[in-house]
């Protein structure tokens, strides 16, 4: 039996199931990536782990119903949407930040965020005003056009536009790739944040295991499209992760 | 002054063309290669149901460009979610087949033998070619008026989304598919109203009429003007339709032996302007307008990171 079996029946102590991915298998056309993972979200912050090439992207990108799935259930707060086009996964609650090509460059700030805040029920300018409170750099730049922000700036508007969303699950593909220690913490702040305020459950697959770690509830590893463990951080040990990134 | 009008006119419909690519690629990223299809299937399906179905000719342009919106959905449908390559190929395939279609299909077109006498609405009055091009004018002021609305609305603000990141676009709710079939069918649509328009134009139809020349006038002109700027068709035609096709070949006192060089130093002229534009100006003579101008601030801005 793979781990990948046994790891569905984990209790877990984050309250109700927000995500179940069952015996998925995914990839690009005849290229199979992800095989046979099995697991669930609950309300947390699940960090997904795993070197170049584990499949961490292409996981977040069929959560993200943007590849097809060849084999295999999601189900996002009991719904299947495993076949759901990409466009009604907002409306679900699911928001997606890429690891590149996140932003609508010839699009201002601004825009970039009001074109993320027509789903959920709080008025827009709540919204906005959340986002600049949690990135106040940002607000200084709201005409300026988001193809002429620096990478640090980019990843908050990213990370901004989808908050605007009001998700109740936030997919975040590498969201500190690139950037300069400050702007990592800045970004990693603003994830807690969203977390404790909003309360929403995320997602998170990072090459940086360390800072994941930090704000990690449990912590999937994925191998070679596998799932190599998944475990909660207080039984995690250092030695697990490295195993992983080895193999 | 008759001649004059008509070259005008026709100038305006090539500014009309333009200005629908400029929406369908500019805005949207839709590389359509088929624009000659569309507006020759609308101006010979106007011209089948004025001369043969005796229809009044604003009916008849009606009738061709509802039809060709249609056939733009369906045709949509199959190609717009594919590659920006396969779009290009498909939609010149599909301007093919119309050209096949119009020789083909002797029972409806008359084939090689041509279609015809379509007239001018009101054909009876006086200023019958005036008003008809006052008409063509105000159309496509319409279509200018609605592309500068669409723009800076927010579908226009979804249009560019798509443009520059579908994938993105559709994770933040968007249906993409949906909104590129609706105004690759709304744009074809018009381009066949402007073919329909341009039927009282030639008033005999002949398949030569629909040759690629057309698709490839449109695209230098947009490229030419700058694809992503409102008023980039206008500068593109002129410098491409105005100056050859009216100005040079119609009405400078050249010798008749001229006629075949002018032609050759037409293409000449236009690959050398493309050259000319892509090497020094690549988003065209009136740049790329606030929908993708180079960031002006990058280096400012990165330079304040790192200083943080």
């Amino acid at each position: 039996m793979t781990y990948a079996k046994t790891v569905s029946s984990q209790k877990s102590t984050w309250g109700s199931e927000m995500l179940n991915v069952t015996n998925l298998n995914s990839g690009y056309g005849e290229i199979g990536v992800l095989n046979d993972v099995t697991f669930d979200v609950k309300d947390e912050v699940f960090a997904v782990l795993g070197s170049n090439g584990a499949g961490k992207t292409t996981l977040l990108k069929t959560l993200a119903l943007l590849l097809p799935t060849s084999q295999g259930r999601i189900t996002l707060k009991d719904a299947d949407i495993t076949q759901m086009p990409a466009h009604l996964a907002s409306a679900h609650g699911l928001a997606y930040v890429p690891q590149e090509g996140n932003l609508f460059p010839a699009l201002s700030v601004m825009e970039n965020l009001r074109i993320g805040g027509r789903t959920g029920s709080r008025p827009m300018d709540e919204k906005l005003d959340d986002v600049f409170t949690l990135f106040p750099r940002l607000k200084d730049r709201t005409h300026q056009q988001a193809g002429s922000l620096s990478g640090g700036e980019g990843q908050m508007l990213a990370v901004g536009r989808a908050m605007m969303q009001e998700p109740k699950l936030l997919l975040l593909d590498e969201p500190s790739a690139g950037l300069s220690p400050l702007f990592v913490d800045i970004l990693f702040e603003s994830i807690k944040e969203a977390r404790e305020k909003r309360g929403m459950t995320i997602v998170l697959a990072e090459q940086n295991a360390v800072k994941a770690i930090e704000i990690a509830d449990r912590i999937l590893v994925l191998s070679l499209g596998e799932i190599h463990l998944l475990k909660e951080r207080k039984n995690l040990e250092m030695k697990d992760i490295t195993a992983a990134y080895h193999i | 002054m008759e001649y004059f009008i008509y070259s005008l006119s026709l100038l305006v419909i090539y500014v009309g063309l333009a200005q629908l690519m400029h929406v369908q690629f500019g805005l949207l990223g839709i590389p359509n290669f088929g624009v000659v299809g569309f507006w020759g299937a609308g101006m010979y399906l106007t011209g089948v149901f004025n001369v043969s179905l005796n229809m009044p000719i604003l009916l008849s342009i009606l009738a061709a460009t509802a039809i060709v919106s249609l056939v733009a959905w369906a045709l949509g449908r199959m190609i717009l979610d594919r590659s920006g390559q396969a779009i290009l190929c498909a939609t010149l395939a599909f301007s093919s087949i119309i050209g096949v279609l119009v020789i083909s299909e002797k029972w409806l077109t008359n084939g090689v033998r041509g279609l015809g006498t379509i007239r001018y609405p009101f054909a009876s009055s006086d200023f019958a070619e005036l008003g008809f091009a006052i008409f063509i004018l105000s159309v496509v002021i319409a279509i200018f008026y609605v592309s500068i609305r669409l723009r800076d609305s927010r579908l226009g603000r979804v249009l560019l989304s798509i443009r520059d990141n579908e994938e993105l676009a559709a994770s933040l709710g968007k249906d993409t598919s949906g909104t590129k079939r609706l105004i690759f069918a709304l744009t074809c649509g018009v381009m066949a109203f402007l073919g329909g328009l341009s039927a009282p134009l030639k008033q005999f139809l002949v398949p030569y009429l629909l040759s690629p020349t057309v698709t490839f006038t449109v695209w230098i002109a947009l490229v030419l003007g700058g694809k992503g700027h409102s008023f980039g068709s206008i500068v593109g035609v002129v410098l491409t339709v105005g100056m050859f096709d009216i100005l040079i070949e119609t009405y400078l006192p050249l010798p008749p032996e001229y006629a075949a060089t002018i032609q050759n130093l037409k293409l000449f002229f236009y690959g050398f302007l493309l050259v000319a534009v892509i090497m020094f100006r690549p988003a065209g003579f009136l740049g790329a307008g606030r929908m993708g101008a180079k960031p002006k601030h990058a280096t400012s801005t990165t330079k304040q990171e790192a200083a943080s």
